[in-house]
């Protein structure tokens, strides 16, 4: 390995996005499911 | 207790022994198909031996082990089983033993459909039944374990391979590392090396899952 | 779980701002303050998020075979709810991991998948843990799919250094190298900051999906009354 690899940035933003993104989605997934059973517990 | 128990499962594997033959044509037939993907390239065929004939064992396994608890199910005799003041670790292992036989034999009876589909002969047989056993050991393990949970739910052809395939993982690279090296030739001795990860993993699971089989099938 | 389930909870609320201040911090320092390094360039600041990924999702998978044990010797539904929650959180990062794991191998290995080890490990995690969601999807019995998903998460954690060392030997046989995951002591920061933000990111998410596992067990295990028909 020597020297610089060009173009990393490319890769850098990708890989930071991918992370923010699954984190987000996912959260709002667990969110929204204790949502339903907050409502469907209030329902009973 | 566990003698008992064995000599069940090998009464009743005799008993479905068309069943055996069956599963060996799926298992020749996956090695005919496996040729099929590489081309008639002999060389490479010859390289990949060993996979492939891995390959057809886990596959031939899926229906092995799936069948093994067919005749529990059937009639209901799991529960009467349990009644029986049986520890249900005899028939954990019972079963265990009979379906690690069962795939041992297939294993060597496939043997020569891979060397005369891959041109894959070795003058170490004894090593090479030797791994097959080691190797099948550890699929048997946690593949009973599986099978037996699997028997009870519905969809039980996907889960049990999806459940097994992963955790076997280990047992699959050494065994098809340790036949690759009988057939390809070993020059530094490694084959050793994997014998010994494959033992290891058969003790590791052997026990673990004949520890766990009571949470299985307890009410 | 006497807690007021009709209310949203607060503390996981806590957590989960707290782990998100931290990750936009250490991303921001690990993405424009701290220099790029001497060898790998820019590429090395993808360290700053995989190596925490890394050791959560770790975390995350030991906590649920933690769970699993303590379940099986005190059948106590808490437990079962917590190891959903911990397998489900572990799985979205091993997956994120295999992701961050291909974006760096590309520029640095040229291949998107370069077996090493860790990584490989990691894959074979996803499948296994992905295996037992299913196995949970797939087991109507309460009971039986906790006993069972207990036994199962207890057979995969097991095989986790199993297949490490396997695939280490497997790999080092056709001389691989595996990633250069060490990162130099100045760089620490934003790695340790990123470490913390997705440690509360995930007990926050642990402890959510924990909650939602537990209401949905109450209603199962208890069905509201008949409407003056009899079962």
């Amino acid at each position: 390995m020597s020297g610089m690899i060009p173009g990393g940035w490319s890769f850098v933003v990708a890989a930071y996005s991918v992370t923010a993104i699954v984190l987000a989605i996912y959260g709002a997934s667990v969110i929204a499911r204790l949502r339903n059973e907050i409502a469907r517990r209030n329902d009973d | 207790m566990l003698t008992a128990a064995l000599r069940k499962e090998l009464l009743l594997q005799w008993r479905s022994r068309a069943q055996f033959m069956a599963v060996f044509v799926f298992g020749a037939a996956a090695l005919l198909l496996f040729s099929f993907a590489v081309g008639p390239v002999a060389e490479l065929l010859r390289q990949f031996s060993a996979g492939f004939l891995w390959l057809g064992l886990l596959l031939s396994s899926t229906l092995t082990l799936a069948e093994s608890f067919h005749a529990e199910m059937e009639n209901r005799s799991m529960e009467g089983l349990l009644l029986l003041p049986a520890n249900p670790r005899a028939l954990y292992y019972g079963k265990a033993v009979a379906n690690w036989l069962q795939l041992t034999l297939l294993g060597i009876a496939l043997i020569p459909v891979m060397v005369v589909l891959y041109d894959a002969g070795t003058t170490h047989v004894l090593m090479l039944i030797l791994v097959i056993a080691l190797g099948t050991a550890g699929l048997s393990a946690p593949g009973t374990l599986y099978a037996a949970m699997t028997a009870q739910v519905r969809s039980k052809q996907t889960l049990l391979p999806l459940l097994l395939f992963p955790l076997i993982v280990p047992a699959l690279l050494a065994s098809v590392k340790a036949t690759s090296l009988i057939i390809l030739g070993d020059p530094m001795n490694q084959v050793r090396s994997w014998i010994v990860l494959l033992a290891s993993f058969d003790a590791i699971y052997w026990s673990l899952c004949g520890l766990l089989f009571g949470y299985v099938v307890e009410d | 779980m006497n807690v007021d389930n009709n209310r949203f909870p607060r503390l996981p609320w806590i957590i989960l701002g707290l782990g998100i201040v931290f990750l936009a911090i250490g991303s921001y320092i690990g993405l424009f303050v701290a220099p790029p390094e001497a060898l790998m360039g820019q590429v090395q600041r993808i360290m700053y998020v995989h190596v925490p990924t890394a050791w959560n999702a770790l975390l995350a998978m030991t906590f649920a075979f933690i769970c699993a044990v303590v379940f099986l010797f005190k059948p106590d539904w808490k437990w079962d709810a917590r190891m959903e929650a911990a397998i489900e959180v572990g799985v979205v990062l091993a997956f994120l991991l295999c992701c961050q794991g291909a974006i760096w191998a590309k520029p640095t290995w040229g291949v998107w998948w370069d077996w090493d080890p860790r990584l490989t490990t990691t894959a074979v995690l996803l499948f296994a843990f992905l295996g037992i969601l299913a196995l949970r999807k797939f087991v109507d019995d309460p009971a039986r799919r906790a006993i069972w998903s207990a036994v199962a998460t207890i057979i995969a954690y097991v095989d986790v250094p199993i297949v490490y060392y396997s695939v280490r030997w497997w790999n080092s046989l056709h001389q691989m190298q595996s990633s250069p995951e060490t990162v130099s002591r100045q760089f620490w920061l934003p790695l340790r900051m990123n470490a913390f933000g997705i440690l509360f990111l995930m007990t926050a998410f642990i402890m959510l999906r924990a909650r939602v596992a537990s209401m949905r067990l109450t209603h199962e295990l208890a069905p509201p009354p008949a409407l003056g028909e009899t079962a």
